[in-house]
């Protein structure tokens, strides 16, 4: 077989086109591989305009968008339509990014969850306004440098997985493309629940983040091990850890990229308390029913 | 089975809706739309109605949700007023670029904050350049019927655009006026279901308009599907008036125009009140008759210019004002320049009415009618802008 023609085989299984608008070292390619296999065919995928926008851009299922101020609402029309016309062998999957579902969609994503509307909404968290230029978001972590915080950020990154838990919805996961298995098995169990479920991971991303684009999934890694990223679902309200890595000093993950080089250390073990702390909540909750 | 009772401009609405097999209906409760969105979950709440109906949690989302479900397929219903309008307006934008016929109820009302609860056409009127048709409606019976004739414009291949029914909030809205709802059966045969060329989601047939390359091209696009939709509204009227007995001149109508000199322009509630002005006054020997501006995207200017050969002043009654403009309103402003390039034109008066709410009185309609006459006497436009409400009229007439 020529290589062509296996580069065709490959694109058509896995309902993507050669080729991505996409940073390299950009994690949102990297993510839609994963999904798009367990998803399969039958997907519509609605989407935003900027990196989660550009994430959807070479996938080769229909797919919509509006702007990214309409996250979780141009898809809950889709979702209707499909209703009226009784389609339910379709998934519909809402992409946004974090400025969209942390700030100015996040009463849309709020709402859609309030309805359960019957979607997955995926939450592509680089962690600021990259497309733009590098701006803080809502979800932007606390210390980072972005261009609208050059002396780093201070608030705390809002829990948004946490939050939309609290809407009473039937699914909620945090994932990384660190960990395709984890991932793929969170997605596909989504696919099968009937309602409002939420998959947020966070995104490397070399541009904002200021680091080698080829080491995007060595970095995630570490946000895994070193739990600043931490791999869990809440089902039916109960939390259950996927992964309980033995903890790593969060220094190994903050010295990997430039956006953090600035932080005293005082502010590292200010951003290790904190850590620790939610460690400790999340291990002594595993099992547990957390929401209200 | 047809039937006709009283009814307010919501109820008809909401049976235009229904009557229309609207299928998926986003929407979010506004003054003086609520009685509409009410309407339509009591009609699916009974059984009457089947659709989705989305309770959103703002008019931003109404639009986006409506986008989304007609780009999906479906025929979609949704209406809001005033604050919502604006709200809404980075979505508004989005549904004539993609081509997409969603027919959306503006029930006017004045923006905040020199405004009320009732009706000035600045809400709407501000919508003027996104694409959207508009077509303003005077009762409820108009209403209904113009949001059944919205879809079967907006839908026809040629036009593919958003449909707005504008009225005004409590003058129609909220006022019962003798409306016949016609029989389901009609209707369906009257207007198809809903089918885009252009547009599939669906995973089995995906098919989408393409990218834009070239913006000003695409432009001009929604540009050349607005002035098709000229002699769509006027088909789709006359079709309209065979089947069920009513038609409404398309996007222009002339009331009572024979043998006059001169005429007011008028838009919305206040035509009905003009009527009845317009009747007394010819009964007194007065010259004067009434245009009524029902289509105000697109713009009849072609329409307007032939009309206009006959009257020597044309007075444009405004329920709306554009701060610090070149001069007038919006309305008065757009007939200027259809008039500009007529050789031979008629006197142009603009008469500022019903601002932030006010009720349009018949003594002011007499005042601007007479206005208008005196500047054909004269030969002579006294006044070229009038706020009529800073004046003292006196007695009511």
């Amino acid at each position: 077989m020529e290589l062509n023609e296996l580069f065709d085989e490959y694109f058509e299984e896995s309902h993507l086109q050669g080729g991505t608008t996409c940073c390299p070292g950009c994690g949102g390619p990297l993510f839609w591989r994963m999904a798009l296999e367990v998803l399969g065919p039958k997907t519509i995928i609605y989407g935003d305009g900027p990196c989660a926008g550009c994430a959807i851009r070479n996938i080769k299922l229909p797919t919509y968008s509006i702007h990214f101020s309409f996250v979780g609402d141009g898809s809950t029309g889709i979702v209707a339509a499909l209703a009226a016309k009784g389609r339910d062998d379709i998934t519909v999957v809402s992409s946004g990014g974090d400025g969209a579902i942390g700030d100015i969609s996040f009463g849309k994503i709020s709402a859609a969850a309030e309805r359960n509307e019957n979607m997955i909404q995926i939450c592509i968290d680089n962690e600021a306004y990259m497309n733009t230029g590098i701006q803080k978001s809502g979800l932007t972590p606390f210390g980072a440098w972005t261009t609208t915080t050059p002396l780093g950020k201070e608030a705390p990154k809002k829990e948004i997985p946490m939050i939309i838990a609290q809407h009473h919805v039937p699914y909620v996961a945090t994932v990384s493309v660190a960990y395709p298995r984890d991932l793929q098995a969170k997605i596909e169990k989504a696919k099968e629940i009937k309602g409002f479920k939420y998959v947020h991971t966070v995104m490397p991303c070399p541009t904002g983040w200021r680091f080698n684009p080829a080491k995007s999934v060595e970095v995630v890694r570490l946000g895994v091990q070193t739990w600043a990223w931490p791999l869990y679902e809440i089902e039916d309200g109960v939390l259950k850890l996927t992964m309980k890595p033995k903890s790593r000093p969060i220094e190994d993950y903050l010295k990997t990229q430039r956006r953090f080089t600035h932080l005293s250390d005082e502010q590292i073990q200010f951003v290790q308390n904190e850590v620790d702390t939610k460690r400790q909540r999340l291990i002594e909750n595993d099992g547990k029913r957390i929401i209200l | 089975m047809s039937f006709t009772r009283m009814m307010e401009g919501n109820e008809a609405a909401a049976w235009g809706a229904k009557l229309s097999r609207a299928e998926v209906i986003p929407a979010y409760p506004i003054t003086p739309q609520t009685e509409l969105i009410s309407h339509i979950a009591t009609l699916i709440a009974e059984g009457v109605m089947k659709a989705e109906y989305i309770k959103v949690e703002g008019e931003h989302t109404a639009m986006a949700a409506a986008i989304g479900a007609s780009a999906a397929g479906a025929r979609v219903f949704t209406a809001s007023a005033a604050q919502g309008i604006a709200y809404m307006e980075e979505a508004l934008w989005m549904p004539p670029g993609r081509r997409l016929p969603i027919v959306m109820c503006m029930v006017n009302r004045a923006l905040a904050p020199i405004g009320g609860l009732r009706p000035d056409h600045n809400d709407s009127l501000m919508q003027r350049d996104n694409g959207w048709i508009q077509l303003y409606c005077e009762n409820s019976q108009e209403v209904l019927d113009t949001i059944i004739m919205g879809y079967k414009i907006g839908e026809d291949r040629r036009v593919y655009l958003p449909v707005a029914p504008c009225y005004d909030g409590y003058f129609v809205s909220a006022t019962a006026t003798p409306t016949t709802v016609p029989a389901q059966d009609d209707v369906d045969d009257f207007l198809p279901p809903y089918v885009h060329e252009m547009y599939s989601l669906m995973p089995e047939n995906p098919r989408a308009p393409p990218r834009a390359m070239n913006m000003a091209k695409a432009r001009y696009e929604v540009q050349k599907a607005h002035e098709r939709a000229k002699t769509i509204i006027e088909e789709v009227d006359k079709e309209y008036e065979k089947r069920f007995g009513r038609g409404y001149d398309g996007l222009l109508e002339e009331y009572a125009c024979d043998d006059v000199d001169a005429v007011i322009m008028t838009m919305g509630s206040m035509t009905g009140t003009a009527r009845d002005v317009i009747d007394e006054m010819q009964a007194r020997g007065k010259r004067i008759g009434l245009l009524k501006m029902r289509g105000f995207r697109p713009f009849p200017t072609e329409e307007l210019q032939e009309l206009v050969k006959k009257y020597h002043a044309i007075g444009v009654v405004d329920r709306n004002n554009s701060y610090g403009s070149a001069g007038g309103g919006v309305v008065s402003m757009e007939v200027a320049r259809a008039l500009y390039t007529l050789d031979d034109r008629p006197l142009l008066l603009n008469f500022h009415v019903g601002l932030g709410g006010s009720d349009v009185t018949m003594r002011q309609i007499e005042y601007m009618a007479d206005k208008t006459l005196e500047a054909v006497e004269t030969g002579k436009v006294e006044k070229v802008i009038d706020w009529v409400e800073l004046l003292d009229l006196g007695e009511v007439m």
